[in-house]
């Protein structure tokens, strides 16, 4: 089935295809050894349409590793288990907990699961 | 079984997924040049006190002292966050049709492991799990129900965003607690004309005899009162239709008086109608251009006008349309006006294989190449990054005014959602 194609988030089409060699001379050993390379939207996002990147100013979660300018790759979809990094509003706020054994006592909305934290080093 | 989905004032929603500080609080979203208000959540609506369609600067003192927060709309952000919801639909059924930005039917056909509440349940839930996007959800057997009942599952607080009618029992109540105009399609004329004989309810509409509907209301009407009785007579589209007509105007930031920059503006907008005609591998026969001004100026002198030229050769090439538009605008331009906005329309369109040449052109005159290089570029590096040079540079001296719009969240790596922590 079809749909319209406009405005519509394509998936890349993946480059390499176990092709045939276009050396004229010997063939390439790798001819068939040829695979896709690696696609960090493939590795690093389950949920395509529930994943959202946002970016930290300062320093205030560098207990969880997260520090200045960082960026976080959420995702909506998983439902968290206990331990797991969760971004949480409180109170209109955004915080930054590992998620508890058991909520009680604590109101707060999990507005996703933090799943890799981007760090840029140079 | 149809269901209907239909996201909760859908634009605000957008904005308020990235504010939390703004949940439960009114939120409102302007129309392009922040000149009204074009939606409101229900916190906004509430506020009954506010006349919420006068124009913005009449308003906005209100707006302010009732801490209703206001938005430029952000259309890139509604765009990008209604194709996800579009998306996880289709994960629901192989079969959807995308009715507008935020609402769509989904075919229910075959679905026969799951109850049908439990499935509009698990929809509903899913959908604003995963986008932070509320959504209503109404099943039923025919579209025209299943509008209805999506809009009880929001009216009808009982139902809590979720309505289905799937017995004759339950038919007939949503029909009786409907005026006629909760019925989708039932204009105010007909409204009118319904309440002058008694009938106010879509129970009652229902009733009338057909013979009767038919005469008055013409084949519509036939068509609405079938699909409330529950046969289905409205087909299900999974493609969506091509547009018979392409156009678009926007006023400008500011009036405009001198012929240049009003040229760079039509310019643009063609930029932008040609990129849809090729997306729906269309081409145009007619282009209208227009002009106004002011009318709501008491000092502006007034003056409108507009020209249609006929294209020898149909055509989705930018830079024949932009040459065809700018003769029809110096025909019907004259100095000495403050105007306000200009406007461009592509009509007669055909599908793009059906277009015929003449004695002295052939269809294939201009090569399709460069517009294929010029739609792939503009997809990777941004709107408008190469096009027709009549656009200019100035863009930002005549482009509408977005003061309050949000940042492009999901679209631009330089625009993400900053969070703030000391």
């Amino acid at each position: 089935m079809e749909y319209l194609e406009t405005g519509k988030i394509k998936n890349q089409a993946p480059k390499h295809k176990a092709s045939v060699s276009k050396q004229t001379g010997f063939p390439s050993p790798a001819t068939h050894y040829m695979e896709p390379s690696i696609d960090l939207n493939k590795e690093l996002v389950v949920h395509k349409d529930a994943t959202f990147y946002v970016r930290v100013s300062g320093d205030g979660w560098s207990e969880f590793s997260i520090l200045d300018r960082d960026v976080l790759i959420i995702d909506k979809a998983l439902s968290p288990k206990a331990g797991n990094l969760v971004l949480i509003v409180q109170q209109g706020i955004f915080k930054v907990i590992h998620f508890p054994v058991s909520n009680r006592g604590t109101s707060f909305t999990v507005w996703g699961s933090i799943t890799y934290i981007i760090h840029c080093s140079l | 079984m149809i269901a209907m989905v239909d996201c909760n004032s859908f634009y605000a929603s957008c904005e308020q997924v990235f504010r939390p500080d703004l949940w439960g609080k009114p939120v409102v979203v302007l129309s392009n040049n922040d000149g009204c208000i074009i939606a409101a959540n229900k916190e906004a609506k509430a506020m009954t006190h506010i006349a919420m369609f006068e124009p913005m600067f009449k308003i906005k003192d209100q707006l302010i002292k009732n801490k209703v927060t206001f938005f430029s709309s952000n259309y890139t952000l509604y765009g990008e966050m209604s194709q996800r919801v579009m998306n996880i639909l289709e994960t629901f059924s192989p079969s959807i049709e995308v009715y507008s930005i935020d609402e769509a039917f989904i075919d229910l056909t075959g679905i026969v492991h799951t109850p049908l509440k439990e499935y509009a349940t698990r929809i509903k839930d899913t959908v604003v799990l995963h986008t932070g996007v509320p959504v209503g959800v109404g099943i039923a057997s025919t579209k025209v129900l299943a509008k209805l009942a999506n809009k009880i599952s929001k009216k009808v607080e009982k139902f809590n965003y979720v309505c289905v009618i799937d017995t004759d029992e339950k038919r007939i109540k949503a029909l009786k607690w409907a005026q006629t105009k909760d019925v989708w399609g039932l204009g105010k004329k007909h409204q009118a004309r319904l309440k002058k004989i008694g009938v106010f309810t879509a129970y009652e509409f229902t009733q009338l005899p057909l013979a009767w509907v038919r005469k008055e209301m013409t084949v519509v009407g036939e068509r609405l009162w079938r699909e409330l009785r529950g046969e289905s007579c409205i087909e299900f589209r999974n493609m969506p239709k091509s547009k018979k007509a392409i156009g678009t105007s926007k006023s400008f930031g500011k009036k405009l008086e001198d012929l240049p920059r009003i040229e760079e503006a039509c310019a643009y907008y063609i930029s932008e109608v040609a990129e849809v005609l090729r997306a729906q591998k269309s081409c145009a026969t007619y282009i209208q251009v227009f002009v106004t001004t002011n009318r709501y100026s008491d000092t502006d002198k007034q003056y409108s006008n507009s020209c249609t030229i006929t294209i020898s050769v149909p055509t989705n090439n930018t830079f024949i349309l932009t040459q065809q538009a700018r003769k029809a605008l110096q025909r019907i331009y004259k100095p000495g006006y403050r105007y306000k906005k200009v406007g461009v329309n592509l009509t007669g369109l055909i599908p793009q294989e059906y277009v015929q040449g003449n004695l002295f052109e052939s269809p294939t005159l201009y090569d399709k190449r460069l517009m294929n290089v010029i739609d792939a570029l503009n997809h990777k590096f941004g709107k408008a990054t190469v096009g027709s040079a009549l656009v200019g540079t100035r863009v930002a001296q005549w482009e509408l005014v977005k003061k309050d719009r949000s940042k492009r969240y999901t679209t631009q790596w330089d625009e993400l959602l900053e969070l703030k922590n000391k």
